[in-house]
């Protein structure tokens, strides 16, 4: 059977999670295996909730914001940008491929982008195959 | 250096008499003596008298600015410092944990600052390798200049040359012997948060028991708590019973965070701890 | 019984004991020496003061399951966990850490409900005892000699060794050990000269210096009660103290645990975990309310526990004077200095 990873989507309420509804409604396909979870902004993730996702068996985390300069909250994701480019660098010195981690800006017109990136991002974790250093097993 | 460990002492304690007597302050925060000549331990001055149990040598390791939250707000404190201890005073200054006019600080320039536990030299190693303190109002001994740096990054490059494989493999292999008994996280000037989030159960962000997904968990998130905020002071590492090198990993994420914000930890009253800040020319290049 | 080998055969007697049981002995670690169970029997490694952990570890693990379950399922489907009592032979013990065993069972298998899993270790278990080299000095943090132990107190093992040049005496002391003993083939018969060696050498253990005079256990005990309420002496006496656990980790008579569930995907673990009375978390209760809040309070309860409440309800000082509390301390708070200055006040 080939691997069909488990990649956990925070999306924050305003832009990305909206833009992943667009994606829907305009039947955009992408693969099924992002599991999104809606955030009211991407600074209320806490690095923590990226650790212990790749602890519970995730193979890859997307996280998903405002473009910066259009949080609904003016500031929110440029807290963010900075808290989870340490949380990349963090994972990277532990050993864990960073490339298991993105963030990516997209907004709630950008339907198409939300498709693209979770296909392209779906299909580089599949190359890079399961997560089992993290994983408890 | 020009100012002997001895002249030190006998000037902190001649501070504290002076500061303690005046009312100026209403506690001192040095090192006293410990169960042995190798083994100085903090030791807070409370009355003129108390002036006369300050040491100071080699082994006096610890980081005094750990024990400044520990007093109600208000309280007028003398503290001794040296140059990474200096840094986690400014860095609470920051934090606003302690106030700036609350503080007498009182810096001591100094080098060869040994570990009581193993004897080495820790300049540099585990410690930021600053020799002079950033901040003081009373300068004990002379600044030090022309003593060769030490940088504090060096350390590093053995361990950023290793594939991700390799360390991942020594990371778990020293984060798996961790008892779990916290003496990184109580030795740490910057861990203040009562209650610390490992010892929260709504959420319980980890497992409470020493293996490895708990233990991983624990640190890893402390690495993150403390990214530009850690004043690479080493005591973490120094109170490990089980010698886990933690300050490696503080080291790597404070020269990422120096990269990437431009800012190192505790060096200004006037900076803003770099994850509670942004500046508009950030860029996605460090999500890269 | 008294029997003999050449230290350079350690393994082949490390190798003799694995054939009879678990062998548990000190190993060279990253951190300094550990007692682990031995795989390999080069791996045993007898040039050691004493380890980071004390042996109670072997009998009480920092993590020893109880239930396994699982969500949403009946309550008869859980699974106890049984204690084990398979052989294990405890090797390499220092005579204060042997003397902890004693102390502990008062509180695992003595009064009040016994532990069956400590109790199953326990029973399964032979203690090879080793005295501290009398040659060279105590180290700065010991302090059993004030505590009435010797350094080469033979009491409580089953068999104890004495290093003598390149040789390693080994006495039974109890039915266990001469069993044990006699099924050890690699052994050689000792001498008489190698049994008044072995003598001389506990009788000399019992004079040999460590820290400290001698105390009197119930002077200590009216002294620490009557100083419970001068705040000022044990806010002095904590100063330094972080409030971190290694003491207590480290420590051959700390007991303390905390019983906690750990559940992920709907598998269950029901588990004990070592806890310390030096966090702040440990007397939190459920209403919110802590009665210790200040790290005054939590070392108070360290000392009094040890040299005082327990004096008065087991008439045993629960301290066995190996210094580890002392030695691995960040900051080197002493836990005797401060019972010493506690008689002075």
């Amino acid at each position: 059977m080939s691997f069909e990873p488990k990649i956990l989507g925070i999306a924050c309420n305003w832009c990305t999670y909206t833009g992943a509804d667009l994606a829907g409604t305009t039947r955009l396909q992408y693969p099924q295996n992002i599991r999104v979870v809606r955030v009211m902004c991407s600074s209320r993730i806490n690095p923590s909730f990226i650790f212990r996702a790749f602890q519970l068996g995730a193979d890859g985390v997307l996280v998903g914001g405002c473009h910066p300069g259009d949080c609904h909250y003016n500031t929110g994701n440029l807290y963010a940008r900075r808290r989870l480019a340490v949380t990349k660098k963090i994972l990277e010195f532990a050993g864990l491929e960073p490339e298991r981690f993105r963030v990516e800006w997209i907004s709630a017109s950008e339907g198409n982008k939300f498709a693209e990136v979770v296909t392209e991002f779906t299909g580089q974790i599949k190359a890079l195959g399961p997560q089992t250093k993290f994983k408890i097993s | 250096m020009a100012v002997s460990f001895q002249q030190i002492e006998e000037r902190l304690r001649n501070e504290a008499r002076r500061l303690l007597e005046s009312g100026e302050v209403s506690l001192m925060l040095a090192w006293g003596k410990g169960y042995d000549e190798n083994h100085p331990m903090p030791y807070v001055a409370k009355c003129p008298s108390d002036a006369d149990g300050i040491v100071f040598n080699e082994y006096c390791t610890h980081n005094m600015a750990r024990y400044l939250v520990r007093y109600p707000r208000g309280t007028r404190i003398a503290i001794a410092v040296k140059a990474a201890d200096s840094r986690a005073v400014v860095q609470l200054i920051q934090e606003d944990k302690v106030k700036r006019h609350d503080l007498v600080i009182l810096g001591i320039p100094a080098y060869g600052i040994r570990n009581p536990k193993t004897g080495e030299v820790v300049d540099g190693r585990t410690t930021c390798g600053l020799y002079n303190p950033v901040l003081y109002d009373i300068l004990i001994g002379e600044e030090v200049h022309g003593q060769p740096a030490s940088p504090p990054y060096t350390v590093l490059a053995e361990y950023e040359a290793m594939d991700k494989e390799a360390r991942f493999a020594f990371w778990k292999k020293e984060l798996d012997r961790c008892i779990r008994c916290y003496a990184c996280r109580k030795a740490c000037p910057m861990c203040y948060c009562d209650p610390c989030f490992i010892d929260q159960s709504k959420p319980r962000w980890g497992e409470k028991s020493p293996e490895t997904a708990g233990n991983l968990m624990y640190h890893l998130t402390r690495f993150h708590h403390l990214a530009g905020r850690c004043v690479d002071c080493g005591e973490c590492s120094r109170a490990c019973p089980v010698d886990i090198p933690l300050y490696l990993f503080h080291k790597k994420v404070a020269k990422d965070c120096e990269a990437m914000f431009g800012q190192a930890a505790g060096m200004s009253i006037e900076d803003k701890p770099v994850l509670v800040h942004f500046r508009a020319e950030d860029t996605d290049n460090i999500l890269k | 019984m008294l029997k003999k080998i050449a230290i350079h055969q350690l393994p082949d007697l490390a190798s003799g004991l694995m054939g009879k049981g678990t062998l548990v002995a000190p190993v060279r670690q990253d951190a300094g020496f550990q007692f682990r169970e031995i795989t390999d029997a080069k791996q045993v490694d007898l040039n050691y003061h004493n380890t980071v952990i004390s042996p109670k570890s072997v009998f009480f693990p920092q993590t020893e399951d109880f239930v396994r379950y699982r969500t949403g399922r009946p309550m008869l489907e859980a699974e106890t966990v049984e204690p084990e009592g398979k052989p294990l032979i405890l090797f390499g013990v220092r005579p204060c850490d042997v003397k902890s065993f004693e102390i502990m069972d008062i509180h695992f298998s003595g009064t009040g409900p016994v532990d069956p899993y400590w109790q199953a270790r326990r029973e399964a278990t032979t203690v090879i005892g080793y005295a501290f080299d009398l040659s060279a000095t105590a180290e700065p943090e010991e302090f059993y000699r004030t505590l009435g132990i010797g350094a080469a107190d033979p009491e409580g093992s089953d068999v104890f060794m004495v290093r003598r040049g390149d040789e390693l005496l080994l006495k039974s002391i109890t039915a266990r050990g001469e069993a044990l003993l006699e099924a050890i083939d690699d052994l050689a018969g000792a001498s008489a000269d190698d049994g008044k060696f072995f003598d001389d050498t506990v009788a000399a253990g019992r004079d040999f210096k460590t820290r400290f005079a001698c105390v009197d256990a119930k002077a200590v005990t009216k002294k620490l009660e009557d100083l419970f309420h001068n705040t000022e002496f044990w806010e002095k006496a904590a100063a330094a103290c972080l409030s971190c656990g290694v003491c207590t980790f480290a420590c051959p008579t700390c007991y303390c645990f905390d019983i906690c569930d750990e559940t992920l995907f709907g598998r269950g673990t029901r588990r004990r975990v070592w806890d310390a009375c030096m966090f702040t978390d440990f007397t939190l209760e459920a209403s919110g309310h802590n009665p210790r809040t200040k790290v005054y309070q939590r070392l108070r309860q360290k000392i009094g526990h040890k040299y005082s409440y327990h004096v008065r309800k087991y008439g045993v000082i629960s301290c066995v004077g190996c210094g580890r509390c002392t030695r691995y301390c960040p900051v080197s708070v002493d836990i005797f200095s401060i019972v010493e200055e506690a008689m002075k006040t």
